[in-house]
């Protein structure tokens, strides 16, 4: 009865449909549009997923979780949908989830790390919300473990033991505020100075003579609302004797260092997909090389290499595609779960790395697994700015493709 | 604490002086055509912008011009986008209060939006001058830059020529005439569609050196003008409407409260202390520390 009323409503019960949900005003949500037409053009020629060609319909979330419900609702009851893909800041994300689980849609999370994400939902009850995976990147709780073994290697690397622990005063950095200090404790690194700052921040004066003050070796900081440009100015032109490390979302633009005039140079930040410079995995060098042949001559940034959250898209669509294959229908939404069982047998090599997911019983059900190497996570890689346009991996040893540099003043 | 109140003057007097820019520029307009002019804003980002477009090369590839020159052609430019939106908008509708605040919202929304079509909304840098200054070995923790300086400096040379302008020069005492009494400065033989077009020309150039210091302290964003617009509103209610000594020294109170609660209390509570200083003066002292009752002629 659904089934009809949904034809009737204008559903398109024919074909499969693909949904990305992403802020289209922002250049991440760009990207990740770009490479999910990527993927489904790719795959619509290779085969297809289960024989059948998808139609890829975007909609713009603009980051406000009010905007995201219109939207996913429209892709799930006009579009009929088989899947849901994308979306990037957390709020967004956890304001469709009901949504999603109501209506037996798969959801691959592609944007947000946060683990509340997973463990308030899939892993409080798992009959509900099974439908929701996250493809990447791995959760906070993860990516907090994998920055302060960054921080041990920058202390074995420059005996950098002394950190200014700066965050964005918002949600996503909540976990980070948790745990950073207990995991650099563990590994024989000290903060000396800690502060939350407003999003709205336009003076850095102040924070930077606090940072001076505390003799820190670098400032470790988790940025995505505050865009530290002034920072990174005044640091460069006034040559403070610390290093910029951490994670600074605004800093993953392609052409970020150049919008900067060279301010950034020597900053880093980590990112899934480790900004396409590293063989991660082999397919991830062709998949950068074809995303810069096709969209290099566009006006809209990214056209280099599409930023985190298209990498992790891109993989999405391309294992959903072996799900599909694997179960051999792509009427998803009335075989769950079949597909969830798929899912969770699924172990792919993306373009980001590999995807596995955890398991029911897990502390994150359905979350991407990270990937470790000697105990070490390695799929959580941190690059560097060596130059106006140049990027080098520098973190974790398997993905580097050059040593850490210290700013050049310090040298 | 010494070092602390050392980096405090430093910080608040070379903040202040941008605030102090901008203030003027929007108060000359508000005191002689009794205008609100929303697009100020929008004058200090297209300054910056303009400025960045000169002077760098990846901006516009055929473009780049060195800084001491790119400076007063920027300048002019937006002195002239601002004589030109007077000429072009405002002149038409300024005698209705309600349009022309309206027509000024929607200038300032629209090249919002143009700035995102044309450059993007990543953040543009730009150089005026490079370079800082290590003030640790004398006692202060601050390494303050040579554009900070710079921005000080042009803040009083400009400050002191508008003021020996309107006080020692015919053509200036006629705006200071018309910002008293627009029909006493008629019946005097001011030309007030003249004077007019004079304060919009002399507001466009402060708000472009403004845009042009905020774009190379900083970096120029489209929504960049937001944050000074809101300041420059609350320096005028404190110095007192159509006045330039009190915006000149509202400015620096501001500038200093707000470099005050950052070094004592902190960054989150920037605004706030001006905030609640804006609204005891609008209780206690609604025209202003240099504000005249309002003459209706």
């Amino acid at each position: 009865m659904t089934t009809v009323l949904a034809g009737c409503l204008g559903g398109d019960d024919d074909g499969l449909t693909i949904g990305h949900l992403a802020p289209m005003n922002n250049v991440l949500g760009v990207g990740s549009d770009r490479t999910a037409q990527m993927a489904v053009e790719e795959i619509n020629d290779n085969g297809g997923f289960n024989g059948e060609e998808a139609t890829l319909e975007t909609r713009d979330t603009r980051t406000e979780p009010s905007e995201a419900q219109s939207v996913t609702e429209e892709l799930i009851q006009q579009e009929d949908v088989d899947v849901l893909v994308g979306t990037f800041n957390s709020e967004t994300t956890q304001s469709i989830l009901d949504l999603t689980s109501e209506f037996d849609v798969p959801f691959m999370i592609t944007g947000s790390a946060d683990p509340g994400l997973i463990t308030d939902y899939v892993g409080d009850d798992y009959e509900e919300y099974k439908n929701v995976f996250r493809v990447g990147p791995i959760n906070s709780n993860f990516q907090a473990e994998s920055i302060a073994d960054y921080c041990a290697y920058l202390s074995d690397r420059h005996g950098w033991d002394e950190v200014a622990f700066l965050r964005d005063n918002a949600a996503w950095t909540e976990p980070f505020g948790e745990h950073i200090p207990d995991l650099l404790d563990e590994r024989g690194l000290s903060i000396v100075h800690e502060d939350a700052l407003s999003i709205e921040i336009d003076d850095f004066s102040s924070v930077l003579s606090d940072v001076n003050d505390s003799d820190a070796d670098f400032v470790l900081r988790f940025f995505a609302h505050i865009d530290a440009g002034e920072m990174l100015g005044q640091w460069a032109e006034a040559e403070y004797e610390f290093g910029i490390e951490g994670v600074s979302v605004p800093s993953m633009l392609p052409v970020y260092n150049a919008g900067a005039e060279g301010a950034a140079t020597y900053e880093t930040t980590s990112q899934s997909g480790a900004a396409g410079v590293s063989p991660i995995t082999d397919r991830t060098q062709p998949f950068v090389q074809d995303y810069a042949d096709r969209y290099q001559d566009e006006e809209d940034y990214p056209t280099r290499a599409p930023m985190y959250m298209g990498f992790n898209t891109y993989d999405g669509i391309s294992v959903f595609k072996e799900v599909v294959d694997e179960i051999e229908t792509t009427n998803t939404r009335d075989n769950l779960d079949d597909f969830v069982a798929a899912m969770l047998g699924i172990d792919f090599t993306g373009v980001a790395g590999q995807v596995t997911f955890y398991g029911e019983d897990s502390d994150y059900p359905h979350d991407v697994q990270e990937e470790r190497e000697d105990g070490t996570i390695t799929n959580y890689p941190m690059t560097q700015w060596t130059g106006i346009e140049e990027i080098e991996c520098v973190y974790p040893e398997k993905h580097r493709t050059a040593e850490h540099q210290m700013p050049r003043w310090m040298q | 604490m010494l070092g602390d109140i050392g980096t405090l003057v430093l910080q608040g007097a070379m903040i202040s002086a941008v605030y102090a820019l901008i203030a003027i520029g929007f108060t000359m307009i508000f005191g002689v055509g009794g205008i609100l002019n929303l697009a100020h804003g929008a004058l200090i980002m297209a300054g910056a912008y303009l400025f960045a477009i000169l002077v760098r090369e990846t901006t516009v590839s055929w473009i780049s011009i060195h800084p001491v020159i790119a400076f007063p052609l920027a300048v002019l430019g937006i002195a002239g986008l601002s004589w030109g939106l007077y000429q072009g908008l405002v002149r038409w509708v300024e005698e209705n209060v309600v349009i022309t605040f309206l027509a000024t919202v929607v200038v300032a929304v629209a090249s919002t939006e143009l700035v995102i079509y044309w450059f993007g909304s990543s953040p543009i840098g730009m150089t005026l001058i490079g370079g800082a200054i290590n003030l640790e070995p004398y006692g202060f923790n601050a390494r303050p830059r040579y554009v900070e300086f710079a921005g000080f400096v042009v803040s009083w040379i400009v400050i002191g020529l508008l003021w020996y302008y309107i006080t020692n020069t015919d053509d200036g005492r006629s705006i200071l005439a018309a910002s008293m009494s627009e029909r006493g400065a008629q019946l005097t033989g001011v030309d007030l569609h003249s004077v007019r077009s004079k304060t919009w020309l002399i507001a466009g150039a402060l708000a472009g050196i403004a845009g042009i210091f905020l774009g190379s302290t900083g970096s120029a964003t489209p929504l960049m003008w937001l944050n000074p617009l809101a300041l420059a509103f609350i320096i005028v209610v404190i110095g007192g409407i159509g006045s330039i000594k009190g915006s000149v020294i509202a400015a620096y109170f501001i500038g200093f409260l707000e470099q005050f609660t950052v070094t004592f209390i902190g960054q989150g509570f920037r605004g706030i202390l001006s905030l609640v200083v804006l609204v005891l003066f609008l209780l206690l002292l609604p025209q202003g520390l240099y504000g005249r009752e309002f003459v209706h002629d």
